[in-house]
């Protein structure tokens, strides 16, 4: 079915794209006139080079250990608790020395949305958020991070507070 | 301040500038309750003897020089208490300050957190911080034997697990050692509490995590658990508990108190004996047998087929219920089977020893490990079986009748159960061998799943309420039997709720006529004319 498609009069003033289209250049011209001689670089040559990124930077976690490398989480259940995304699946249990510690600890970090309430309520600072931004996998399964996952994190863990005055005073 | 009453047994006082009237003799921290105030305390427990020892229920009275144990005080006529002064709360504060001396900040690994009443009572009244700078006495844990494990360094010395073992369980296996600071609590022997069937009793009485439950170490914290009234379903005792709940699983059964029944107590067998309950591989949609297999059809359909089979059968009925069921459900069918012409129904129960505890006579373990066959025995089903809850059913088995089958597993029964029925009706929760000959497989749910009632030992009728989600399309049974029953007979109605199953129970249970949901109460209601018979069996 042909449709028609009526054309509305306009002036040709005000429906021309050359004036437009020349003020624009215009605009380029300046811009390019003016940065003539300055060498300094916008562009970040990444991967070589890193953005830099803040200490309070929240990126995805790690598990801090102990010397002999077990995790430093005593499964006590506050992050499950208070984790807003529901995205910390805990299974507390004990060690062979009667220590309580987590069987399964596994965060999803496609739930997680990264607040860091969970570094904030940890009372033995086992569980960080980490300083770090490239998380990309093969598949959705594994950022689902397990217990090893965490505690083999190489990138730093965050700082939210300053350790030499935690209550900001 | 109004005129004081005259009578001998009452007094007036006023607690935090409410006035109150309660019989003499009451404790300060009895009378306060009642006033709506909540006194701090650990050694005082209302079923428990009060040795004003934990000094956490200190209360100024006016005119009394020196702050007053609220546990062991009772209030005078015309006194005037409060329990918030500026000097009880001092007291309070330094009292808590010595607690914390000694007692580990382990709150993360505790057991108790959440529902610690030495979290509580710090949180609410204790110092903001501590003072102390000496480290601590470590004490480690120990095992008490039973399902009991005691952590030293938690203990708050209220010394209720020593007198409950003294007082109510009259079996004194617990003892303080030492005195002051070095005081602990310990066994007298090796096997510590093994063999006491009520020892897990004192993890519910510990206000803090000094005596916790093996069972439940590190399994769930206090906050996660969904908590809902429930009755025990292990014994005939019928026991209050709060079936507590997380991803709907049962963590944990704690007994709820109700005087009548249980007081504060319940038995470790009936405590720890869950499991069952969190069981998996449940029938999750009604099946027909069609042509030698079980299809999965709709509930309209399923039900629909069965009422034109029922409709059309002369046969004689027989039935097997479970004393499991709820009396909703035992009575639903009771009624299905007089509609069709009446018929005989059995049920088999498990049995065991009977074990009293000596310092409530009203609680015991029950013989009869089930918990509704004083239900069962209401609406005209008979035991048969032996004493393990198997046999007795061999003439159901060969039936060339109508076989209903509510509850009851047929775990024990052979795999040829029911094949020479005409029609073969199984009401349940798990497809054993035996079902499988079964004409209709009705999905139905456990207690820990439906609203209903027990009828307890004492023929006291209790309700429960629905801990878990139903599995899958599995439908109480009072519901089920309820619409089927709707549809072979004229008048009947199809009960929408279960508070209308029960009201429809007075035409088939002795005692059940004009009762309804509101006049059980929190105690449950012992069925009228055979409450007296309940006392001579008791």
């Amino acid at each position: 079915m042909a449709a028609t498609v009526r054309v509305m009069k306009r002036p040709v003033r005000k429906s021309s794209y050359i004036r437009a289209t020349l003020q624009g250049m215009a605009l380029t011209f300046r811009h390019m006139t003016k940065s003539a001689g300055d060498t300094s670089t916008l562009t970040l040559q990444y991967p070589e080079e890193k953005k830099h990124i803040s200490p309070r930077w929240r990126g995805t976690h790690v598990m801090e250990t102990h010397e002999d490398g077990r995790p430093k989480c005593v499964a006590c259940g506050l992050c499950p608790t208070v984790c807003p995304a529901n995205c910390i699946k805990l299974v507390p249990g004990e060690d062979d020395q009667g220590n309580r510690y987590p069987i399964v600890y596994e965060i999803d970090e496609f739930r997680c949305i990264f607040c860091g309430m969970c570094q904030e309520v940890c009372p033995v600072e086992a569980i960080h958020v980490g300083q770090h931004y490239e998380n990309a996998e093969y598949t959705r399964a594994s950022f689902v991070y397990d217990l090893d996952r965490l505690m083999s994190q190489t990138h730093p863990s965050t700082l939210l507070w300053d350790p030499s005055d935690p209550a900001g005073e | 301040m109004a005129e004081t009453s005259n009578a001998p047994e009452t007094v007036t006082c006023t607690i935090d500038g409410m006035e109150i009237t309660v019989p003499k003799g009451t404790r300060i921290i009895d009378a306060a309750a009642m006033a709506g105030v909540d006194v701090p305390h650990y050694c005082y427990h209302p079923s428990l003897s009060a040795p004003a020892q934990c000094r956490m229920c200190l209360v100024e009275v006016e005119k009394v020089p020196k702050l007053v144990p609220s546990c062991s005080g009772t209030v005078a006529d015309g006194n005037v208490i409060h329990t918030q002064s500026e000097k009880a709360l001092q007291a309070r504060e330094g009292v808590l300050e010595f607690y914390m001396v000694n007692h580990p900040l382990d709150c993360p690994v505790c057991d108790q957190a959440g529902e610690c009443k030495l979290q509580d009572y710090i949180s609410a009244e204790g110092p903001a911080m501590g003072r102390g700078k000496e480290p601590k006495r470590v004490l480690g844990r120990d095992d008490f034997g039973g399902d009991v494990l005691f952590y030293a360094d938690r203990c708050v010395m209220c010394t209720r697990c020593v007198r409950f073992m003294r007082e109510v369980a009259q079996d004194e296996r617990l003892t303080v050692v030492q005195r002051g600071s070095r005081a602990v609590i310990d066994t007298f022997f090796e096997e510590g509490l093994e063999g006491n069937l009520w020892a897990d009793n004192i993890v519910d009485l510990c206000p803090v995590g000094a005596l916790v439950s093996k069972d439940f170490l590190h399994k769930a914290r206090a906050w996660d658990l969904d908590r809902t009234p429930s009755v025990c379903p292990n014994c005939s005792q019928g026991c209050n508990v709060r079936l507590e709940t997380r991803d709907n699983q049962v963590m944990r059964i704690k007994p709820r108190p109700n005087a009548e029944v249980n007081d504060h107590w319940m038995c470790d067998y009936g405590r720890l004996n869950y499991e069952w309950i969190n069981r998996g591989a449940r029938i999750e949609a009604p099946l027909v047998m069609d042509g030698g297999r079980h299809v999965s059809v709709s509930w309209s359909q399923a039900l629909t087929r069965l009422a034109d089979a029922l409709r059309d059968s002369t046969a004689g009925v027989r039935a097997v219920v479970s004393p499991f069921a709820a009396n909703e459900d035992l009575g639903t069918l009771r009624r299905v089977l007089e509609t069709v012409g009446g018929g005989t129904g059995v049920f088999r129960c498990e049995t065991g020893e009977e074990v009293p505890l000596p310092g409530f006579p009203t609680l015991k373990l029950r013989t009869d490990r089930a918990a509704n066959v004083a239900g069962a025995e209401a609406f005209a089903f008979t035991r048969a079986g032996g004493t393990d809850g198997t046999g007795g059913i061999d003439d159901v088995a060969g039936h060339d009748g109508v076989i209903f089958v509510l509850g009851d597993e047929l775990a024990d029964a052979p795999a040829d159960f029911g094949s020479r029925a005409t029609l073969f009706v199984y009401v349940g929760q798990f497809l054993s061998p035996a079902a499988r000959n079964a004409h209709f497989v009705l999905p139905s749910t456990t207690f820990a799943e439906m609203e209903g009632t027990f009828t307890n030992v004492q023929r006291r009728v209790q309700r429960f309420w629905p801990a878990l989600q139903v599995p899958g399309m599995a439908r109480p049974a009072w519901q089920v039997l309820g619409v089927l029953l709707a549809g072979i007979s004229e008048d009947a109605q199809v009960p929408g709720t279960a508070a209308e199953a029960f009201a429809a129970l007075g035409a088939v249970g002795a005692g059940f006529a004009g009762l309804g949901y509101d006049d059980l109460g929190a105690m449950g209601r012992v069925l009228p004319q055979l409450g007296a018979l309940a006392e001579a069996g008791d």
